[in-house]
């Protein structure tokens, strides 16, 4: 998968946890999960979840650390698809 | 400059059975919590509510250390939960004051990569709400929590500096209190323009704001 695919399916993963649609539909590398989307901290474990069933990968500590902005998180699922 | 940090769970937004499944709390709590839970707590408290407590401590100690380290990313397999003292008595707890009652908080011990750090808990039906020190002293911490009428992030970040301003404006009468934001996220407490040399810290989810302090005086 391309990071450009990747990016547009995160849309539906971060959805549920956001009401910035606007800037949901503007996603790019270097928006921050927390301080763009508004995505309470209480629910970054549910989009690693989500992202671990989406993708049928498994997201260690150590990665689910890095995934705090939208190019991170492309960044660990590539990786992790990459493995598979 | 001593550090603090709080968090707050609201308990109605919270998915139960996503919670109790191991794929989700195993990324909030280790082995030994797990163990911890099982040996000491579980006749006591539920399963998902052990789980939302630690997440509510170990973000409380990650704001609390981010002071120190400013590019800290939160990771809760990073922060190990030692000990757990339950509530020893049943009554409702307040929702605000200056320290804790003993008798109705969850008192806890934390370390953070050999740091040694402490924690008040309140576990009502409706929250969790956590404030963590390097100090272990709780007696001049100003803290509340309150529930505000919208769950938008933005009125939540609204009231809960609005509450703050309003105690600190009567702590302080005299006092000027501005309230910023670090470049790495923290609020930043400015008291007649310059940096107070006391740190706040804020918290909100769902319908359920709330700050801490250790005011200066």
């Amino acid at each position: 998968m391309t990071r450009e695919e990747i990016l547009n399916e995160l849309k539906s993963v971060f959805a549920p946890y956001t009401t910035n649609k606007e800037m949901l539909a503007n996603i790019n590398d270097q928006t921050d999960l927390i301080t763009d989307l508004k995505i309470n901290s209480a629910n970054l474990v549910d989009i690693i979840i989500d992202a671990e069933a989406k993708y049928n990968i498994e997201i260690d500590y150590d990665s689910a650390d890095k995934m705090i902005n939208v190019g991170s998180c492309i960044d660990v699922i590539s990786e992790k698809l990459n493995q598979k | 400059m001593p550090g603090i940090g709080n968090d707050i769970v609201a308990l109605s937004a919270i998915d139960v059975e996503r919670t109790n499944q191991y794929r989700f709390f195993s990324k909030i709590i280790v082995g030994q919590e797990q163990q911890l839970y099982n040996d000491t707590l579980a006749s006591a408290l539920a399963f998902e509510h052990f789980v939302w407590l630690a997440w509510s401590m170990k973000e409380s100690a990650y704001k609390c250390m981010q002071r120190y380290q400013h590019n800290l990313v939160f990771s809760p397999s990073n922060v190990l939960i030692g000990e757990v003292q339950l509530p020893a008595n049943n009554a409702k707890p307040p929702m605000e004051g200056i320290g804790f009652d003993n008798l109705l908080v969850c008192k806890s011990q934390l370390n953070f990569r050999g740091q040694h750090l402490f924690s008040r808990s309140i576990i009502t039906a409706q929250y969790i709400v956590s404030v963590v020190n390097d100090t272990n002293d709780f007696s001049n911490t100003c803290w509340r929590v309150k529930k505000i009428g919208s769950n938008d992030t933005e009125d939540q970040s609204l009231a809960v500096r609005d509450m703050l301003l309003h105690k600190l404006h009567e702590l302080y009468p005299a006092d000027e209190f501005k309230i910023e934001k670090s470049i790495f996220g923290f609020p930043v407490l400015l008291k007649n323009g310059a940096e107070a040399d006391f740190p706040v810290t804020f918290a909100h989810h769902d319908h359920y704001a709330g700050y801490a302090f250790i005011p200066d005086i």
